[in-house]
This record gives structure tokens, sequence and C-alpha cells, in this order.
């Protein structure tokens, strides 16, 4: 019996991972260094699947990456760089220490730098790789743009994130790329669509930071080094896919109209340009300046497994957008100084809208509040001392919920000092039989274009109608749950278009839809007869899981019901 | 020698003149006979003539020269001699006069150790000398010679040809990363520059990314959006759910604190009670008896032992012979048995069908599980450190904190602290703790004497 003894540890996973701080010491650095490389080179822990085979019979919890990814990092030309760096601060802080001046400003005029674009060709290697991790970059940049200049972190990283993070917003506003805004507590989700990405990003209220203790800054530090220069890199690709000039620059019409005299006040010279940029409130240069829009349709060239329903679809979908993207265009805005500028600049520029403010919010103001033409100003306090008879005055949120609900929405719910309807997340998506709230409801019977007109007329008579609606429809769905479940759900989703008016007329059109939906019922029925124990058992089992959801939703619509009731009876009182 | 001869000149017409060592004694010359010598041989000359005076005269004048700096005989009476006065008054202190004359004045140790004598120091000649001087002259004239001519030496050459630097232009430096005004450019457009022979000879080749770090270590999407509930204007009722689901974390972690306290709370019986003090000091005084009961059974352990020797004792060969043959046939009869049973199973062939499907069925369902277990994990904060993933709180604002408009609106939460959890949810760093401040030495506490005395 021949043969070497075998030895534990010496092969398999044991030897796949190395800890830390092993690594740490093969790669010569410091943790913080370790750290950074890490971050930049995207390489991250790992966990074992044994842990104990891998930590050489030890439990303890240890830190473990791949081995081969610590010997790829070996190969990588910024480490001699940290080193560097680590032996610059040393020189400098021994110049410091004997007060030789002269050395400290020779030693830091030579302050070794490195750069990061290799990294990003290496771990992005097209365009689309960057552009799907661009949601990360966004938040970062968005972020530390809004950081007081107070030492958290370099001065420098602030003005480069809001310069990329402003380059973003134009871009995103020239190519009309926005889709959805949600205005949360914490702060606003933006969602766009680039080159067929759907990307979302968070940018925080301004001045709404408390720095936490809790967070490393330099891991935040180090993350917002790589993705500026992923931002960076994007953003020119993006200009230039749109031919517009990169850097970005002013339209040489816009340019002329923004000069004022009295620019010193806002801004230094050097810093004015870029204040213009980030006003949003004019549109970029091109490189090929004849600018009509070309409209070209694309040819459609339907597959053959492709049946026209879905193209049909499709092409509705995109009709939707193309309207979706003009939603603004033609009205002017005016924003009031109380009133977030940059967010509703940036959304109104989105689909087409003229904005401006007043002269002494920001710099990059077009018009007056004295100009006719405005047709909507954005106003959020109580009450307004001069108003203009030509033009509505609005709060915030009508912006924000006509973005996500893709068309212009009735003004009237939005006037001034009005109880506004709740901000509803256009992030959710319901399924087919979830509850929907019924301002929902609303909306979505706009975008299908019917008329509310009823809904328009009177409260009170709308009140009694809907009682006695309600009791109807609740009826109606107990019959339908002795009955069958498909058939409940076509009966519910008819009561909700109730809710939502439907003239009685109709009711007559659907007699034959119904002697047919009867038929495919009782055929149902006969197939579920027909199955066998196991499938029967399994049918149920789905169908009790359905029925519970859709008790679930009648509960809330009760509840919700109870709730409208309570709060109008309240407005009663109030009014009387 | 000028110097010596003008010497022996001033010596001779002087008639006073004093040598410091007397001359050799006359008397010593007179007592010997004087021997004749012709002196016209410059041999004989050189032999016989006597300068041991002028030799001695010449002496004592270096010797003059080199001690007092001079010919006693020619210098003056005052440097010579003083006048002996007696210890001389002290002058009144006149500050600033004194001082003024003192800065000037060297010091007198200085005077004292000043060397005066005429004789100058020895000349070094090697330092005046050029090694090599005629070689070099020689390469200079041929120089010349060659510069008249208009040839130009290759050293001379080779600096002419080199390039101008130009000194205005300042190295460049290298850029900050972070440098706001810092240029961009299409980095996927541009096709690699150098040859990758070249690159790979010079060593500069990149080396290639393995496409499995470019895997994301989660399938979280990078900003979650907060649900609807988190609205700035909420609906009601996904305002409540939201509530309710921060209240159903509340109460979980409440649980989990109960729990702990439960577990670390002390046990009742474990209480010291008046009569478990008593026993516990009556511990040993007071015999127990329950001796004899464990002595019975070692009895029938030692019958056990016994019969366990005799079984182990030989078998005849009879027993033996009967045992090999029992056994053969016990093995005939279970091979013959597993036979027919095989033979039947090929009647059986349909339920072993059925029962294979059955298990692999099995394996397949248990599969799938796996399968969706892991998805599931993927999903999962890893455990990557010391410390576990802590889910943030959920940010939420109850119905009074609502604002009713933009302007009012008090945002909840940083975002900051949002982001830096979602990189430890997406595993992308491992969770840390803030590194605690350590005090290396220990803090000695000791009692004040005074404060001692009162207590």
């Amino acid at each position: 019996m021949g043969g070497l003894q075998k030895k534990k540890y010496e092969r398999g996973s044991a030897t796949n991972y190395i800890t830390r701080n092993r690594a740490r010491k093969k790669l010569m650095l410091s943790l913080p260094d370790f750290r950074r490389l890490c971050i930049l080179k995207g390489i991250y822990p790992h966990e074992p699947k044994h842990k104990k085979k891998v930590n050489k019979g030890s439990t303890a919890p240890r830190t473990f990456y791949l081995l081969k990814d610590i010997r790829f990092l070996l190969h990588e030309p910024i480490v001699s760089k940290f080193r560097e760096y680590k032996i610059f601060v040393r020189k400098l802080r021994r110049a410091y220490g004997k007060t030789e001046w002269s050395a400290v400003e020779r030693l830091k005029e030579n302050k070794p730098a490195y750069k990061l674009d290799h990294i990003v060709k290496e771990r992005y290697p097209t365009f689309i790789d960057a552009l799907r991790d661009i949601d990360d970059a966004l938040c970062m940049g968005f972020l530390f743009s809004t950081f007081a200049r107070t030492g958290k972190c370099h001065v420098q990283t602030i003005q480069l994130c809001r310069r990329l993070t402003v380059e973003w917003m134009n871009y995103v506003i020239a190519s009309r790329a926005l889709r959805k805004v949600f205005l949360s507590i914490k702060g606003i989700y933006y969602q766009a669509e680039v080159m067929g990405q759907l990307i979302t990003w968070l940018v925080p209220y301004q001045f709404s930071h408390d720095h936490p203790t809790d967070v490393d800054y330099r891991v935040m530090a180090t993350f917002t080094e790589l993705y500026t220069t992923l931002l960076g890199f994007v953003n020119f690709r993006l200009y230039q896919s749109l031919n517009l000039v990169y850097p970005p620059k002013l339209d040489s019409k816009a340019e002329s109209e923004l000069k004022e005299d009295d620019e010193e006040d806002y801004a230094m010279n050097s810093e004015s340009y870029t204040e213009k940029l980030s006003a949003l409130s004019s549109s970029l240069a091109r490189v090929v300046s004849s600018e009509e829009e070309e409209d070209a349709k694309l040819d459609e060239f339907p597959d053959e497994g492709e049946d026209m329903e879905k193209m049909e679809a499709r092409e509705k979908e995109q009709k939707q957008l193309e309207t979706q993207k003009k939603i603004f265009e033609g009205l002017k805005f005016f924003i009031n100084r109380e009133v977030p500028r940059e967010s509703l600049a940036f959304v109104i520029r989105c689909f087409g809208g003229q904005v401006s403010w007043d002269k002494s919010v920001c710099i990059g103001s077009t018009y007056d509040v004295t100009d006719e033409t405005i047709t909507h100003q954005i106003v959020d306090r109580p009450n307004v001392d001069k108003q203009y008879m030509n033009r509505y005055y609005i709060q915030p949120q009508w912006v924000y919920d006509c973005v996500n609900a893709k068309i212009r929405l009735p003004v009237e719910d939005y006037f001034l000092g009005v109880n506004l309807p709740p901000h509803l997340s256009p992030f959710v998506e319901e399924k087919e039989g979830d509850y929907v709230p019924p301002e929902k409801l609303k909306i979505m019977a706009l975008q299908r274009g019917e008329k509310l007109a009823q809904q328009d007329e009177e409260e009170e008579e709308e009140e009694e109608e809907e009682e006695d609606e309600n009791e109807e429809e609740e009826d109606d769905e107990e019959e339908a749950e002795e009955k069958n479940l498909k058939k409940m759900e076509e009966q519910r989703s008819q009561g909700k278009s109730l809710q939502v008016k439907v003239t009685p007329g109709k009711v007559k059109v659907e007699n034959p839809a119904r002697l047919e939906q009867e038929e495919k019922a009782e055929e149902k029925r006969l197939a579920i007869m027909m199955m066998k124990k196991k499938e029967k058992y399994l049918y149920d089992k789905i169908m009790f899981g359905k029925k519970r959801k859709v008790r679930e939703v009648n509960k809330l619509a009760a509840k919700r019901k109870a709730h409208d009731d309570a709060e109008k009876a309240k407005k009663k009182k109030a009014r009387k | 020698m000028a110097a010596r001869r003008r010497l022996k000149r001033v010596a001779a017409s002087q008639s006073g003149f004093l040598s410091f060592k007397s001359p050799s004694d006359p008397t010593a010359s007179v007592g010997s006979r004087r021997k004749r010598v012709n002196k016209n041989k410059k041999k004989n000359w050189n032999k016989y003539s006597d300068v041991n005076d002028v030799d001695e005269f010449l002496e004592d004048v270096r010797h003059q020269e080199r001690t007092t700096g001079g010919l006693l005989s020619e210098k003056a009476d005052d440097s010579l001699f003083f006048l002996d006065l007696g210890q001389p008054e002290k002058p009144q202190p006149q500050g600033e006069l004194k001082r003024k004359g003192k800065a000037s004045r060297p010091l007198r140790i200085d005077l004292i150790l000043k060397p005066d004598s005429l004789v100058p120091p020895p000349k070094d000649i090697l330092a005046y000398q050029q090694p090599n001087a005629k070689k070099l002259r020689r390469i200079a004239e041929k120089a010349e010679r060659l510069a008249a001519k208009g040839v130009v030496p290759r050293k001379q050459k080779r600096l002419l040809n080199r390039r101008p630097i130009d000194r205005t232009v300042k190295k460049a430096v290298a850029e900050a990363n972070n440098n706001p005004d810092r240029d961009y450019y299409d980095i996927w457009g541009q096709e690699l520059s150098a040859d990758p022979w070249y690159l790979q000879q010079t060593g500069k080749k990149l080396v290639k990314r393995p496409a499995k770090l470019n895997e994301k270590p989660s399938v979280l999407p990078a900003v979650e959006v907060i649900a609807p509930g988190g609205s700035y204007n909420p609906d009601f009722f996904s305002h409540q759910a939201l509530l309710q689901e921060a209240h159903q974390v509340e109460v979980q972690k409440k649980k989990q604190e109960d729990k702990l306290e439960r577990q670390l709370a002390i046990n009742k019986k474990d209480k010291a009670t008046e009569e478990t003090n008593l026993r516990e000091q009556v511990e040993g005084l007071v015999e127990e008896e329950n001796d004899d009961e464990e002595l019975a059974p070692s009895k029938e352990d030692d019958e056990a032992a016994l019969a366990a020797i005799a079984v182990t004792q030989k078998k005849s060969e009879k027993q033996i012979k009967k045992e090999k043959a029992e056994k053969f046939k016990e093995q005939q009869r279970l091979t013959s048995r597993r036979q027919t049973e095989r033979q039947q199973q090929l009647f059986q062939l349909r339920s072993i069908k059925a029962s294979i499907r059955q298990q692999e069925e099995k394996t397949k369902s248990k599969q799938m599980q796996r399968r969706i277990k892991q998805e599931a994990q993927k999903a999962q904060p890893r455990r990557l450190g010391k410390l576990k993933f802590q889910a943030p709180d959920l940010d939420v604002q109850l119905s009074d904190e609502l604002a009713g408009s933009l302007r009012q609106l008090k945002p909840e939460g940083s975002i900051l602290k949002d982001r830096f959890k979602s990189f430890q949810k997406r595993n992308l760093i491992e969770p840390r703790e803030r590194a605690k401040f350590k005090r290396k030495l220990k803090v000695k506490y000791v009692e004040k004497r005074a404060f001692r005395e009162i207590t």
C-alpha cells in the first residue's frame, strides 16, 4: 500500500480561498488601501460553502476572498501607485515635522496621482455594460453633489459630482428619456429609459443632511471615485449619441438670452457658466447645428412568429410614449420661490415645457412673473396676493402626477389651497386581482380617454349614487361567489367600471356577451367535474388562494369606502 | 643669501657686538701646537680653515631672529626694558569706553601666541606644480589648431546635436482623479492603440479580467424603490400597510429582546431559601445510610463473567464439523433463494419500474427545491465577516408627521446610510462596525487617603 499520505487542507476549497489578512499581506498593502483596491477593481468577499474546511478547521468568522481574484489583483498597476502614495505621505509628514517648507512645496507639486480609466474599460467591456451599472453611479453622484463643503470629503469630489450630474440631467432633458418620478419621504426617485435600459436613481432633497456616524465615509468616497469616472465616460458617449457638444455648451441663442448685467452677483466668472448649465433652463449646443427633429419612422418588419396583436400593442405603446414625451409641450411654467426649483425645472423640461423663475432665486431665469404668456404658475403656499387671470395657479404635485399618469391631468384637484389627492407610487404594478386604490382607477380611466364629466359635476349627488351602486355591487358579488370564480372576476371589473361611471345604456349591449359567458362557465364546470382527484385537489387549492385574495381586496375596498364616508361626513360638518 | 651677507657685514662693523654664547675658549687653542698647512689648495682650504666662529655667529643671528623677531642690538631700548613702577592703580570702570576698547583690541592670549618670527614658513613647491603639464599643454595647442581650422570635437558635436529642451514647459503633472475639470473621451470607441506583441514583450499588457468577476454577487437591484406608503402624500391604505410592516419589524425585535431577558432571568429554584441554606450548613454532618444498596448488584456481575469464560471453552471435533456443515447448508439455501428471487423479479418488472420512477420523481423534486432555495439565497445578504448584516430601520412617517405639502415635508432617514446599507446588502462590502477607541494602559483607581479616612 504505497502513496503519500494525503494531508488535510492542502487541496480543495481550503486552497481556493484566502483570508483577508493574508490577501492583504500578499499584496503588501495596508487594510484601507486593500479595501480601496477591492472596491475599485470590483472584487468582493465571498462566502465559502464549507467554512470550516476553508478555515482549516476553525469556525471563527472571517472574511474570505477567492485566491484567484487576489492573484489577479497582483497585476494591477494601481497597487504600485498606492505604495507610492504611502511613501509620499511619509515624506510629507517628515518635511512638515522638520518645518522644511520648500520640501513640502516640492513634494506637494509632485503628488502621485492615478487614473481609473483602464479599470472602467476593464470592468465594463461594452457601453451597455456600463449603462446597466449606472444606477449606483447616479445615486452616489447626486448624493455627493448635495454635500456641504465641510471636509467630510474632498471639495473637488463634490464639484466633480455636481458637474457630472448636471451633465446627466441635461442629457435626460435633451433625449426626453424621463419616465417616472416619485416623491418619497426619503428623496425623489426618478426613472429614465436610456438606450432601452431602465435606469432608476434617487436624489436627496436639498439641505436634508445630517451625517450619520455609522457610515464609513472612506468606503463611500472610494465608490464615488470609481463611479465619477464611469459616469463621465458614459456621459461623453451619450452626448455623442445625440450629437451634442461635450463638455456641454449652451445653445448660442440661449446663451445670448441669458446674458445679464448682474451676473457677477451670483457667481464668479469662472463658475457662472456651470451655474447656467445647472439651471437647466436652456437647451444645449449640438455638433450639427441643423437641428430639425428627425421624425423618420422606423420601418417595421414583423417577424413570422409574431402575430398582429403583439405588434399592434407595441405600436400603441409607442404612440403612448410619444404623447407622454410631449405632455408639457407648449406650456409655460413659472416656479415660485418656495418650490424645489431644480427638480421641477428638470421634470418640466424633460417633457417639453418652458420654465422660468424669479431672477433672485437662481441664475438662468428666462422670463418674469409678469409675462402674460405664462400658462401655469407653480405655487406651494396657501394663497397668493396678486393673481393673473390667464394662468393656473397649481401645486407642484400636479407636474409629477401628470408625468406618472402620462397625460395632462385636470388641474382642478391641484389648485391653490385645495386638499391634494394622494401621490401614488408609479413603481407599483398591480397584477390582476390586486387591490387598486380608487385614485389610480380614476387615472386609468382618464388614460383610456373616458370623460369624467359627471364626476366633476357634484359630490353630493355622487355620494348617493355611489351608495346604491355599491349595494348592487355587493349583491352581485355574493351571487358570483356562489357561482364561479372567473365569472365573479368579470363582474367585479364591471363593478369597478361602474364606480368610475358607466352609462346605463351599456348594460343592454352586454347581454349576448353574458349568454356566452354563461355557456363558457357551464363548460368549465363540466371540465371541473371530469377532473382527476389529484388535479381536482390542486385546482381547489389554487381557487382557494384566488378567493382569499379577492376577499382581501374586497375587505380593503370596503374599508376605503368607510374611510371615505367618514371623511365626507367630516367635511360636511365642517361646511355646515 | 643677501640677508645673511647683510648680517655679516653688520656684525663686523659693530665693535660692541655681544654674542649670546661666549666664543670658544682661546686658551685651549693656545695650548696645542699649531699645525702648519698650505692653504693654497682648495682641498686644504676647505679642510683646515676654521669657520666655527662664523657658524656660531650665524647660528646666533638666526636664533635671535627666530625667537625675538630681529637682532637684539637693533631693537630700541623701550622694547627690551621697562620701568618697574609697582602695581598700577586700577582705572575707574568707565563702562562704555572700556567696552569699546575691548572690542577693538585683540586678546592677550592671542598676542602671546602670535608668532613674531621673521622667517616665513617654508613653501610647498608641489602645490605650484601641475601634473602632466606638458601633455595638457600639447593637447590644448592641438585643440586650438583644430578650432582654427573649424573642426569641432566629438563631445561638443554631440552636445550641439542634442534636441533643445524647452525649459518653459513644465513637466506634465499627474492630474488628480477627482479634478473637477478633467476631460473624458470615448473609452469604448477606440481600439487598442499599440501592437499586442509589443505590449506583451514590454510587459505593458494588462492581464485579462476573468469573466466570472463581472457577475454581480447579488441579484438585488441597485436602487430599491420605497413602498408606495413612503410617498410624501401617501394613499391611506398603502400608508397603513407600510406602518403595519414597520410595526411587525418592531414586534419581532421586541420578541427577541424579551426572549433574551427571559433566558437571562434567575431561576426561582436557584434562589437560596432558608431550607437550602440550612441544608448547606449541615452538609456532611448528618450521615445518610444507603451504602448497602450499592453492594448488592456486584455479585451478579461476577456470575455473568464466569459464564462468558465457560462459553469460550474449546469445541470438540465433531462439533466443529457439524457447524461447518450447517454453515455450508445455510449458504446454499441462501443462494438458491436469491436465485429464485431474482427469477421472480422478472414478473415484478412493472412494480420495479414504478418504484424507480417514484424515486426519480423524488430526487427531481428535491433538486427543484434545492434550486429554489439557492435562488432565494442569492437575494439574501451573505455572511461575509464577523458581523451579520443588520437591515436598516424602515423609513416611516406616522400619520401626524405627514406633511400636507411639499414645502412642509421633512425628509426621513439618510440616503447616505441607505446607500451604504444597500452595498452591504448586495454583498459588495462586508458589514463592519466603527472601530472603538481602546485605552492602551489600564486606569488604576485608588481611594485618596483623605477620602478613606472619612468613610
